[in-house]
């Protein structure tokens, strides 16, 4: 243990003198280790793009699962501890779901954001538990009729006093707790090079296939060559989560450019 | 301090999402104002004010139902209830009974089917949709058709408050399902058209809902099949063909 630390890492709920959780910072480590995933808001959807490379030849590359369906309108990718990963994303499926026993109408991401979020804090307060050691994007079109009754959902529109725009969101859900609203995004090994790559790339009016490859092109910043079998890519449009099968994923890398095998 | 995690916590019962489980035979709260609810000890009853048919097709199912809201029977409180929704990808549930428990229902099978297309990555097969949905309305005051098309073809199944699952090629319920029964036992044959199983259910709803007084106000449609769900409602008075005008 390094000499600053002086113990303080040992619970969770302890800061340090100079204000830090040790355990939480730790988290944000484990989601630096683990494999890379993109988020970037086009005019008219969400994309996601993950890569999820084979620890052997031996797995079923199916298996790993980065993207995943919240309510069949919007959707999480993750990035860290796979399995903390799974409970966040079953967290915000049942709020998504008790929203709509609840109001009668689906969330907004910011709301299923906010709820994994609020979940997530509540293990760096709490005695006995350890933080989350993963991180979310959490992203899908707000305002687009509920695929689960047809119906249009939020009250609403733009001639309502204080109405949301309706609208493709972006959220990131960090391990602290802590969600934040993107244009664009990503979170995983070598993030930092994907998220520079966006801060200069990334411009609002992008449309579906313009923000595929801008999505493609940040996550090859930090997987040096995503291959189709490896490769997890979904669009959340007006219509759902529609994610795409090796061949799709294999002509969206054409298409960007990046083909590698 | 309190613990903060409920080791129950990844259960996965919508009773749960909703914060309480109802224990059977507990009454539940007199939400139906559908239907005499006469009291007979400490039990509420609730009749089925309602005519409600599933009839199959070849490859699709069309359940129909009327669109009256009645008060015993004998004050219509609502003339265009929506008793025909929407539950999965590839099937509609049609509702009789008492309305508020029938309403949670439907919200509560729909969560359900959602829940495991989207943990699953595959929609709930029609069996296992009715299953889920004999489960849910067990206790309930409430007695509804499913009509669902999956891989193994289309399906009706009767379901009521005991929890029984009954599948079958055609089906009625409601106040007024001797009369539409009537109809079906005549009109139905195995392997119909869409059209003609429209037709069908929508002349034994409109049949019914000349002789039985706490049925009528129009017809709500919802044609299934493998493409989705289509539902359809119209006030004017269906028709019912020579079904209603009386055997010449």
């Amino acid at each position: 243990m390094r000499s600053d630390q002086q113990g303080y890492d040992r619970g969770v709920t302890v800061f340090s003198p100079d204000g830090r959780l040790y355990q939480v910072e730790y988290a944000r480590e484990a989601v630096e280790r683990g494999s890379p995933v993109v988020g970037v808001c086009a005019d008219e959807a969400v994309v996601f793009a993950a890569s999820g490379p084979r620890r052997s030849s031996l797995m079923a590359a199916e298996s790993i699962e980065k993207i995943h369906d919240l309510d069949g309108r919007l959707g999480a990718a993750s990035a860290g501890h796979v399995a903390d990963g799974r409970r966040l994303v079953d967290v915000g499926r049942e709020f998504a779901q008790r929203e709509r026993l609840r109001y009668g109408e689906p969330p907004r991401v910011e709301s299923v954001a906010k709820a994994i979020a609020d979940f997530v804090q509540e293990t760096t307060q709490t005695g006995g538990t350890r933080p989350f050691g993963a991180a979310l994007l959490v992203g899908g079109v707000d305002g687009a009729p509920d695929p689960l009754t047809g119906e249009s959902p939020h009250r609403g529109g733009d001639s309502v006093p204080g109405a949301v725009d309706s609208g493709p969101r972006l959220y990131e859900v960090d391990p602290s707790g802590a969600p934040t609203e993107y244009h664009a995004a990503a979170v995983g090994h070598g993030a930092d090079e994907s998220r520079a790559f966006l801060e200069t790339e990334y411009e609002p009016g992008l449309d579906r296939a313009g923000g595929t490859t801008l999505a493609l092109e940040a996550l090859t910043e930090s997987v040096d060559e995503p291959t189709a079998a490896e490769l997890d890519l979904a669009v959340l449009d007006a219509d759902g989560i529609d994610s795409f099968g090796p061949e799709r994923r294999a002509s969206a890398l054409d298409d960007a450019g990046l083909a590698a095998s | 301090m309190r613990r903060r995690h409920d080791p129950r916590g990844t259960g996965h019962g919508i009773e749960r999402l909703r914060g309480r489980r109802r224990r059977p035979g507990e009454p539940v709260e007199a939400g139906g104002q559908r239907g005499e609810q006469s009291r007979s000890g400490d039990q509420p009853r609730y009749e089925t004010g309602t005519t409600i048919v599933g009839v199959t097709a070849s490859d699709a199912v069309v359940l129909a139902a009327d669109r009256r809201m009645s008060l015993g029977g004998r004050f219509t409180a609502n003339k265009a209830v929506r008793k025909v929704e929407r539950v999965h990808p590839t099937a509609a549930m049609a509702i009789s009974g008492a309305v508020g428990p029938a309403q949670r229902l439907l919200d509560s099978v729909r969560a359900e089917a959602s829940l495991y297309a989207s943990r699953r990555g595959e929609p709930l097969s029609v069996p296992a949709l009715a299953r889920t949905a004999g489960h849910a309305v067990t206790g309930l005051p409430v007695a509804p058709l499913l009509g669902g098309v999956d891989e193994d073809g289309p399906r009706v199944y009767e379901l009521d408050g005991s929890g029984s699952v009954l599948a079958d090629a055609y089906a009625a319920g409601g106040s007024g399902l001797q009369v539409a029964y009537g109809v079906l036992e005549r009109r139905f044959e195995d392997g119909l058209s869409v059209e003609a199983a429209t037709e069908t259910a929508t002349a034994a709803v409109a049949t019914a809902s000349e002789r039985d007084t706490a049925s009528g106000n129009g017809v709500t449609v919802a044609v299934i099949t493998d493409d989705g769900v289509a539902v359809e409602s119209r006030a004017e008075a269906a028709d019912a063909g020579d079904d209603a005008e009386g055997v010449a």
